[in-house]
């Protein structure tokens, strides 16, 4: 019996990559609703996290994300990943308008050796909540985005990982005299370790 | 390394106040900037901080009236930014109507400014703030301002079609686009939207109850009929399409008043500007008669009295510490006459009557104009 749920609380990096890949669709999702960079009505409510989120039901915008979060979840796997950027720019002049950083941590450890953290669910999850809380939040210091916006999704891995098919290199898109902002965090391994 | 990694490797953190205090601040259109957001939060709970902003709040006000250049309008709008970033909330206390009427006020008459979009703006945020702006609409329209901006015939008509006045609305924005104003393809963009939303509105009269509400909003929707077609219905102020909305609702809750009753009310129901009654004073009176109204005992409630000890030989002062901002502390300063039309009374403001005046402005946003602006 204790091995038992010992063995659902254990997150491995697989289990972990799934974790981050699946936070990423959500997190994109809710910031495309909360910008408005979609309209409303292209979105349904569905319960994750204990939040209402929200979904694209476009269906471009759905394989796109899809897509994404497989790939993602590919290059963390191998523990490739560094960091994944949502670009928001005018769709008239494709100046980028905002960035959203989401920054990977790797644990080299688990990634080499396949050892096992420990890390409920439940906190994961309360961590998670922390985060797509401060997204919808964050209305209260953006801009207005008043004009008709696209997104993109850059992704910065480590340099020996081969550019797949659908993707191209491209600039970092950064933009000049940023105001920047750091939100929460989450992570999949335990913070104290029992020896 | 570009600023941003380098601020995403650094130990630095962003506070968190705003989002800890996110119903007490009021989205900008242009964003905020976060630092000062924070800062401003938390002034609110550190008097050191406080005095800080009221000491800059003076520095501002003290720059418009000593600035020399040739363009008098700047100062204003940066001590009217910079109020909006200092008092999050925006509120009542804030000072912030009473800025935005002395600056509009300052610059009506200049040809100067007619056509400024920056002026246009100030106009444009002093509407949002009043309960009933379409006589600001009506102002700018008779006195020729703004009217080459596309800003103006979008806000007029977004205004009156929240008063379900759309045909009204409908010539307003056609007037834009044959007005060329600019920039034109957001009018033309404004106008396609409107044209969208006002096919999707139910045709149904203005006192059905909307089946698809959300179960408690019923704004404005059950009033009698034969009241006065001034109705407010929110058909499209669902949860987050305020914030998209170009302008914040500051009308209070039209609240069913049966004419029988004598209560005392908490909220007054809208002003009755009919659009051509500039000529009778009757109208101005009657919006202001709740704080015209002579003081009735309140017989309603009665509230137990705590029994105070009495001192003996007690000054005839208040007992209890007024607080009193600096700008009060000090003597009056005594300004040489300037040659405008209109006296600056920022420096004199203090808490007490900063909450009045706005008051007194939401509800009638013209009262300090000289009768020979207003439209005929």
């Amino acid at each position: 019996m204790a091995s038992r749920t010992v063995a659902k609380d254990i997150i491995t990096l697989r289990g972990s990559a799934a974790i981050v890949s699946e936070f990423f669709g959500y997190a994109a999702n809710s910031i495309l609703y909360n910008r408005g960079v979609y309209p409303e009505e292209s979105f349904a409510k569905v319960k994750k996290y204990g939040l209402p989120m929200l979904l694209t039901q476009d269906e471009g915008v759905k394989s796109f994300i899809t897509n994404l979060t497989a790939q993602l979840s590919e290059w963390l796997e191998a523990g490739k990943l560094q960091r994944v950027v949502m670009v928001i720019m005018s769709k008239a002049t494709k100046a980028v308008l905002e960035r959203w950083n989401f920054s990977i941590e790797t644990d080299s450890d688990v990634v080499e050796k396949g050892v096992s953290r420990e890390k409920s669910d439940r906190e994961i999850m309360r961590e998670i909540q922390a985060i797509m809380r401060q997204i919808a939040s964050s209305i209260t210091y953006l801009p207005c985005l008043d004009e008709p916006c696209v997104f993109d999704v850059l992704a910065y891995t480590d340099t020996d990982v081969p550019v797949p098919f659908t993707w191209i290199e491209s600039d970092p898109k950064l933009i000049a005299n940023p105001q920047m902002v750091k939100l929460h965090s989450f992570d999949t391994k335990k913070e104290t370790q029992a020896i | 390394m570009d600023p941003e990694t380098e601020f995403l490797s650094s130990k630095r953190q962003t506070g968190n106040e705003w989002e800890l205090f996110k119903e007490n601040v009021r989205p900008l259109k242009r964003g905020r900037n976060v630092d000062l957001l924070n800062h401003a939060l938390k002034a609110r709970t550190n008097d050191q901080l406080k005095k800080s902003l009221l000491e800059n709040r003076r520095r501002l006000i003290e720059a418009i009236d000593e600035y020399q250049g040739d363009d008098p309008l700047q100062p204003w709008l940066d001590c009217i930014k910079w109020v909006q970033e200092a008092f999050p909330p925006g509120g009542d206390f804030s000072g912030l109507v009473l800025i935005y009427e002395q600056c509009v006020r300052a610059f009506w008459h200049s040809d100067h400014y007619k056509d400024d979009l920056r002026y246009l703006k100030v106009w444009l945020e002093y509407a949002e703030h009043c309960s009933d702006a379409e006589v600001i609409y009506c102002f700018l329209d008779a006195n020729d301002i703004g009217k080459t901006h596309s800003a103006y015939y979008i806000a007029y008509a977004l205004h009156m079609e929240s008063k379900s006045k759309m045909k009204a609305a409908n010539d307003i924005l056609n007037l834009g686009i044959s007005s060329n104003a600019q920039p034109i393809e957001k009018l033309r963009d404004a106008y396609k939207k409107f044209l969208a939303r006002s096919m999707r509105r139910p045709n149904a009269t203005e006192e059905e109850l909307k089946e698809d509400d959300l179960p408690v909003r019923s704004f404005g929707t059950v009033l009698a009929r034969g009241e006065s077609q001034r109705q407010a219905i929110k058909t499209f102020e669902l949860g987050r399409n305020k914030l998209k909305q170009d302008q914040v609702h500051r009308t209070p809750l039209s609240i069913y008043n049966d004419t029988n009753m004598d209560v005392t009310r908490g909220h007054h129901s809208k002003p009755n500007t009919g659009s051509n009654s500039w000529h009778t004073l009757g109208g101005r009176a009657e919006r202001n008669k709740e704080n015209n109204a002579m003081p009735a005992k309140w017989t309603s409630h009665k509230i137990p009295q705590r029994p105070v000890p009495r001192i003996v030989g007690a000054v005839a002062s208040a007992q209890i510490e007024v607080f009193v901002d600096e700008e009060c502390e000090e003597k009056p300063k005594v300004h040489d006459e300037k040659d405008r039309t209109s006296s600056l009374q920022l420096r004199e403001l203090d808490g007490r009557n900063i909450k009045k005046e706005t008051e007194l402005l939401r509800e009638n946003p013209l009262r300090n104009f000289p009768s020979n602006s207003l439209p005929r």
